[in-house]
């Protein structure tokens, strides 16, 4: 990561830098006397002798710009850093101790605010004199209150995180805390505040000092030279342009090197990086016609594969994954967190995020007509058309599965107009009728609250009135009870399970990390591991009698026994850029032997209805 | 269960928010935590259960005076907390520590996992910085990780890594008093049992107290000796861990065991799940809190407040009316 991230600032660095060292060895570069006067050679375009022409007064422009960068740059930079010094300690101050501090730290910087900036800086400049270092006295109350209210408002949110508490309780004192633990927290944003700061003092500086309040004549300033050439624009605009260039190139250079800055100060780097050019290729799978399936089934996913295109080689968070799901069948899908259970999902309702390839598989979907196809050869037009009307999903937060600023009954009319030509009238109607059947109390007047006016047990249950208007035949809930509380959760199963008898047929993916949820509310299991399907089957004979020690070690995990010791699955999850050889839970597994570690072991089925993906089951009954 | 010395001992405890509804709205106070009685003896695990809401996170906030109460005192080893000046306060804090929820938000991304669990032994002068450097070796041997990973930053690691780390910053002071807020509620059922174990070793070994606070019954039964239900801010029931769990008093403390999905048992279609929601802790219902959802309610719960009285067996305590009824 270190050396990423000193590439990516080498090259705004090395432009800063160069700009601040030609301003600094002025004195020394061969350059002519800023202030000397050749009245003959006045407004002489560029030539040899003079690169960049002569001014007004025939004074050598380079020299002018290169000299005048010092004033500039000095002006703005200390200006900048000054009230960046000063702002960040009143917000950090407001921040943290909040009440009375606040009003004295934050709120009376804030009085700076109100007045027009440019009469605040005349104001301090007709009462302390023209001169540079009036100018960043001026420039520094004018600019430390934005950085206050900026390091005010990020203090705040910062304030009650985790770690900072973590440090109060440790017994660490205020100041130590604001140091150490705050402030590098709420530094990027107040390094792209130094940089605008930066820029806008530039700027402030040329106006001041066109005004003639700034850096006084002769000495030279990119804003004295924009004003002399001002006068002289029709005879000599490429006068006008010198000191533009170095004023806006300048603050160019500085903005990306702050946002450089901020980029490589972030510990956590981006790992993954989306790849044009695969996703494109991802849809140009063949598009054969899908074979004809007998079986009675709804839903089956046959080799399914996914693959995201990672900094280190392309990595698959799904690895050929077989499901069927029957109408009127709950299938759930268990698994630890990076397990692909969520991608598996969502792959089946087309929702996959654009940096995930489909490298093969196919989802075979019958529809109400009785045709089947291949959900992956589909084009978003009829997938769309599928979504929502035959294909429904429930995602894990009802809070922000709802939109906040609609009221939740035409949220579900919505939902219902999508898909179907109904008047909004009867669409409310039939919306509220839904919200009462998932048990909404009050659901006429419910109706019209907003998301917030409800609790997280009555969003989920809007949700879920949306998710079941067009009365689909397959419903993928995506953990729907775990942001609940365990009696909601348990209001909500039942009211899934009771709308699984309702509408007779509707098939379910039920995805959950929860393995005594799927006890309850499931007909078969599939447990996933590391992208991979271990093992598959009726739920009460997988968990009687498992046939992968991986669900044997999850379900000896759960702490219901009464052992003194709960039974932990050793290491962790390897991740999926790095996985082991063979099976991919040998290195955890007790039961692992030398040929556990050399082939991947196949999915292989154990009788009708069961299967495993492990080589020594038979061992294991 | 009374013959323990008392580490922490809460009396009273009561802590209101006041908050605003809208811009123009009028104040409204948030009773988050009213009247709890609860202590903590040496070595022992206490388990505080309730779902969100109730209460259990700030009533662990207010043991370890992060949050100042409303009323009520709080000692620590004989100490009135609210009555030590702030920098005696400031001292005692290596005695006592707090392990939060979220492994991913409690550790500061931009610092090294080493300087973070060495900051408590700096911060209260137990070590200089190379006995801390290798006091944190030790530290991470504890929780199980290896010295080495100490120059890592947290991102390195996984939820379950980070917890040991969060772990290994809370011993790293040596504390008599560990809060523990939901600290294996974000993690997958297979690393939860890890770290429940090794909170369950290092309390054996360093001989901690432990406030464990969490929404997962099976957890706190197990790792448990004594735990308190709460409901709507108050302590609803309390006793020994096995006690209250083999014959809860109290119908709220039965409603959530029924509730609470089991690998052992399908549910059985006898017990409808507890209608409704959780009443808002800005307006509570008179009397019993739990009355607006308790199958067993008449108009005498809604006249008051149940006291939480001794019930079956030693140390089990019930606040309901109707217990005896009921049972």
């Amino acid at each position: 990561m270190a050396w990423r991230g000193t590439r990516r600032l080498a090259v705004p660095f090395l432009v800063v830098g160069g700009i601040i060292a030609v301003a600094l060895a002025a004195p020394v570069l061969p350059l002519g006397d800023p202030v000397t006067i050749d009245v003959s050679a006045r407004l002489t375009p560029p030539s040899a002798a003079h690169w960049l022409g002569q001014d007004e007064y025939g004074r050598d422009v380079l020299t002018r710009i290169v000299w005048g960068a010092r004033a500039s740059l000095a002006v703005s930079f200390l200006a900048a850093a000054i009230a960046g010094v000063f702002g960040i300690i009143l917000g950090l101050l407001g921040g943290y101790f909040r009440g009375v501090v606040e009003i004295l730290t934050v709120r009376s910087a804030e009085a700076v605010l109100c007045f027009p900036p440019l009469l605040l800086a005349l104001l301090v400049l007709t009462l302390l004199g023209p001169g540079a270092g009036t100018l960043i006295v001026a420039l520094s109350i004018l600019y430390a209150p934005t950085y206050a209210r900026v390091a005010y408002a990020e203090t705040l949110a910062a304030r009650n995180l985790d770690y900072v508490v973590a440090q109060e309780a440790l017994g660490a004192r205020s100041g130590r805390i604001l140091a150490r633990t705050v402030l590098p927290n709420v530094a990027p944003p107040l390094l792209v505040q130094f940089s605008l700061t930066v820029a806008s003092a530039m700027v402030l500086e040329s106006g001041l000092s066109f005004l003639g309040l700034g850096v006084v004549p002769p000495e030279p300033s990119w804003g004295l030279m924009i004003r002399g050439a001002r006068s002289t624009m029709d005879q000599a605009p490429w006068l006008l342009l010198w000191p533009c260039l170095a004023l806006t190139g300048t603050i160019v250079a500085l903005n990306l090197l702050c946002d450089a800055l901020r980029d490589v100060l972030d510990p956590r780097g981006r790992n993954v990086t989306a790849n044009p050019f695969r996703a494109l290729t991802g849809n140009l799978l063949s598009r054969t016609s899908p074979p004809q399936v007998s079986k009675p089934e709804l839903l089956r996913v046959d080799g399914l594969t996914l693959e995201i295109a990672a900094e280190g080689g392309a990595i698959r968070p799904v690895r050929d994954v077989s499901l069927s799901v029957a109408p009127g069948e709950t299938l759930a899908v268990v698994g630890e967190s990076g397990s692909g259970k969520t991608l598996t999902g969502l792959a089946v309702m087309g929702l996959l995020p654009p940096v995930v390839e489909i490298v093969s598989g196919e989802v075979h979907y019958t529809d109400r007509t009785g045709h089947t196809y291949d959900l992956m050869r589909l084009d978003d037009a009829a997938m769309r058309g599928l979504r929502g009307d035959e294909i429904a999903m429930v995602f894990q937060d009802p809070s922000s599965s709802l939109n906040p600023v609609h009221r939740v009954g035409d949220q579900v009319a919505e939902a219902i107009r999508a898909h179907r030509n109904v008047s909004a009238a009867e669409a409310w109607r039939q919306a509220v009728g839904l919200l009462d059947q998932v048990g909404l109390p009050d659901a006429a007047r419910r109706a019209r609250a907003f998301p917030h006016e409800l609790s997280g047990g009555q969003q989920q249950r809007a949700v879920i009135a949306a998710a079941i208007a067009n009365g689909p035949r397959l419903l993928i809930a995506d953990e729907p009870t775990t942001a609940l509380d365990v009696t909601i959760q348990a209001q909500i199963l039942a009211l899934m399970a009771g709308l699984k008898h309702q509408s007779g047929g509707m098939g379910m993916i039920f995805v959950t990390h929860n393995l005594a949820v799927v006890s309850e509310i499931a007909d078969r299991v599939a447990v996933m591991y590391i992208g991979e399907v271990v093992e598959e089957g009726p739920v009460d004979q997988v968990f009687a009698t498992p046939r992968h020690p991986y669900t044997i070690a999850l379900i000896e995990s759960v702490p219901e026994g009464d052992d003194d010791r709960l039974s932990a699955i050793p290491g962790t999850v390897p991740p999926l850029h790095d996985l082991p050889p063979g099976c991919r839970f040998a290195p955890r597994c007790g039961f692992a032997e030398a040929a556990c570690t050399t082939a991947d072991p196949p999915l292989e089925r154990i009788d009708g209805k069961r299967s495993t993906r492990c080589r020594r089951w038979r061992e294991l009954a | 269960m009374t013959t323990v010395p008392l580490l922490v001992e809460a009396k009273g405890l009561t802590k209101t928010f006041r908050a605003r509804q809208s811009l123009f709205g009028r104040r409204r106070d948030i009773l988050a935590v009213r009247d709890v009685d609860l202590s903590v003896g040496g070595q022992e695990a206490v388990g505080v259960v309730g779902e969100s809401g109730c209460g259990k996170s700030t009533l662990g906030r207010l043991l370890l005076h992060l949050l100042a109460p409303t009323a009520g005192t709080v000692r620590f080893d004989g100490q009135d907390l609210a009555a030590l000046g702030s920098d005696q306060r400031r001292r005692l804090r290596r005695r006592m520590q707090l392990i939060f929820q979220d492994p991913f938000g409690s550790l500061d991304p931009r610092r090294t996992v080493g300087n973070q669990i060495a900051d408590g032994m700096l911060i209260h002068g137990l070590a200089t910085d190379a006995q801390a450097r290798e006091a944190v070796g030790d530290l991470l041997e504890q929780v199980g990780l290896e010295p080495t990973h100490a120059t890592r930053l947290p991102h390195e690691f996984s939820g379950g890594q980070r917890q040991r780390i969060a772990v290994a910053r809370a011993l790293a002071t040596q504390p008599d008093f560990i809060v523990a807020d939901e600290p294996v509620s974000a993690l997958d059922v297979s690393i939860q049992a890890q770290v429940v174990n090794l909170l369950a070793d290092l309390r054996q070994r360093l001989g901690l107290s432990l406030l464990f606070i969490s929404h997962d019954l099976h957890v706190v039964r197990h790792l448990c000796d004594r735990v308190a239900v709460m409901y709507l801010g108050r302590v609803v029931e309390t006793g020994p861990a096995a006690a209250l769990f083999e014959a809860p008093a109290h119908p709220y403390t039965q409603a959530l065991l029924a509730a609470t999905p089991s690998l052992a048992r399908r549910r059985d279609t006898g017990r409808p799940p507890l209608s409704g929601d959780l009443p808002s802790p800005s307006d509570p219902p008179s009397g019993c809190s739990f009355r607006t959802r308790c199958p067993h309610a008449n108009s005498d719960c809604a006249a008051a407040v149940p006291p939480l009285e001794p019930w079956a067996s030693d140390g089990h305590r019930v606040a309901c009316w109707r217990a005896a009824e009921i049972a």
